[in-house]
């Protein structure tokens, strides 16, 4: 199963929150290391990023994302019946965020709250999960919180958010059409190797070392294989778009917007292109906002098409790719929903 | 196919020099300053969009001069 269709499900709101804390990839790396930051910031698109404080994880701008939204759409706490969290980065490996979250916001004890352990592909997976218990009707409110802390001041290319998005039953709202993959066999792609019961963390896994790049790092740090994942995007993602059109029926003009994850711009153009698309229907946030892993597709609509989504009706094409390997796009029709500004926390 | 001038302005596009180099067929890969991880995700994508041909970063990995990547566009 594939693709999917969900009854039922009305997009009622979104909020999104970052970091007040504004990374350069330009001004914020030693002064031998500009004119190679320059290069990189020209061909990966990404100038500036958002950093959380020490003392911040996703979890506290999710929270503040999810007041803010609470209050737009004027839900009561009680309302909410479900709360799912997408995230992989949780407060504790144990137990799960999303109930920590349920008692600090003050929802009902019936609540059913769970994580779910997906990054760049999750946004469009949170709403068909979420999308999924409501449809049924069994569930009429549902939150889903969307993103990662996962920037660091070394890595030029990932940046942190937190999104909370609402969904409610409504027999009257337009179906939403999924499609959704997996590919374990690529899980190497990207990865923390250590720190999980395959391979615990001892003493030697955090002495810093040179790689081959002459970059200092440790046995812990994130690998990213970036030919693999670039790869893996450009080749999955342009057929998984056009084969989720052909299956909801949606013709390609007929998209307001193609929202697609933020991953750097040579794997964001080359998608563009080779799907035919002009920039003036995919908006970006790489610039601003860099990879927000999960939440770049709610970054990216809050950011730059928030007036144009609170103002009429929009048939949005959403497409989220990465780490897993996991792929997933969903077209959904938005009217009548909230779109608060940009929070920064 | 193209000429392998063609290529090489490509290619020198593709890897965005920070200063210009003379490129040859005989060019050794690792005396260029700039062929690093981003080099090589440019050059996949160029080989993609402009030869429609899918390499992976294994198959630069055993190119060794330019005409070794060229190789891989025809």
């Amino acid at each position: 199963m594939s693709q999917s269709t969900l009854k039922n499900v009305k997009y009622v709101g979104m909020t999104t929150c970052v970091p007040k804390r504004i990374l350069s990839n330009i001004d914020d790396c030693p002064p031998h290391m500009q004119s190679e930051r320059e290069r990189l910031v020209r061909n990966i698109g990404i100038s500036h990023r958002r950093i959380c404080s020490e003392w911040q994880c996703f979890s506290d701008l999710a929270f503040v994302a999810t007041e803010k939204l609470l209050e737009e759409i004027g839900w009561q706490k009680e309302d909410v019946e479900a709360l799912i969290v997408v995230t992989q980065s949780p407060d504790y490996l144990i137990p799960a965020t999303a109930i920590i979250l349920q008692d600090r916001l003050k929802l009902t004890k019936t609540t059913i709250a769970f994580d779910v352990n997906l990054g760049c592909s999750g946004y469009p997976f949170a709403l068909y999960i979420l999308g999924c218990m409501i449809s049924a009707g069994t569930i009429k409110k549902g939150l889903v919180l969307v993103g990662d802390k996962c920037a660091t001041v070394i890595d030029p290319l990932f940046s942190d958010a937190g999104t909370a998005t609402a969904l409610e039953y409504d027999p009257s709202a337009p179906p939403m059409y999924f499609d959704l993959n997996s590919d374990g066999s690529g899980y190497q792609a990207i990865m923390l190797p250590v720190g999980g019961h395959r391979q615990p963390t001892a003493v030697h896994h955090l002495v810093p070392h040179k790689d081959e790049n002459g970059n200092w790092r440790t046995e812990a740090g994130l690998i990213l294989d970036g030919p693999a994942v670039l790869s893996f995007s450009t080749q999955q993602i342009p057929p998984a778009v056009n084969s989720l059109l052909e299956y909801s029926g949606y013709d390609k003009d007929k998209i307001d917007y193609f929202l697609f994850h933020q991953a750097n711009r040579m794997i964001n153009e080359t998608i563009r292109k080779k799907l035919g698309l002009t920039p003036e229907k995919v908006p970006m946030t790489l610039h601003d906002f860099g990879n927000t892993s999960g939440a770049s597709i709610p970054v990216t609509m809050t950011a730059r098409i928030r007036e144009a989504l609170e103002s009429g009706h929009n048939t949005l094409l959403l497409s989220g790719f990465g780490i897993g390997l996991s792929w997933g796009s969903c077209v959904i029709e938005i009217e009548g929903a909230k779109f608060p500004e940009l929070i920064e926390a | 196919m193209d000429t392998i001038e063609t290529f090489i302005e490509k290619f020198t596009e593709a890897v965005d020099f920070q200063e210009p180099v003379e490129l040859t067929a005989d060019t050794e890969l690792l005396t260029l300053p700039e062929w690093d991880s981003l080099a090589a995700l440019g050059v996949i994508v160029m080989c993609d969009m402009e030869y429609s041909k899918t390499i992976t970063g294994n198959d630069l990995v055993k190119c060794v001069v330019l005409n070794d990547i060229y190789k891989l566009t025809s």
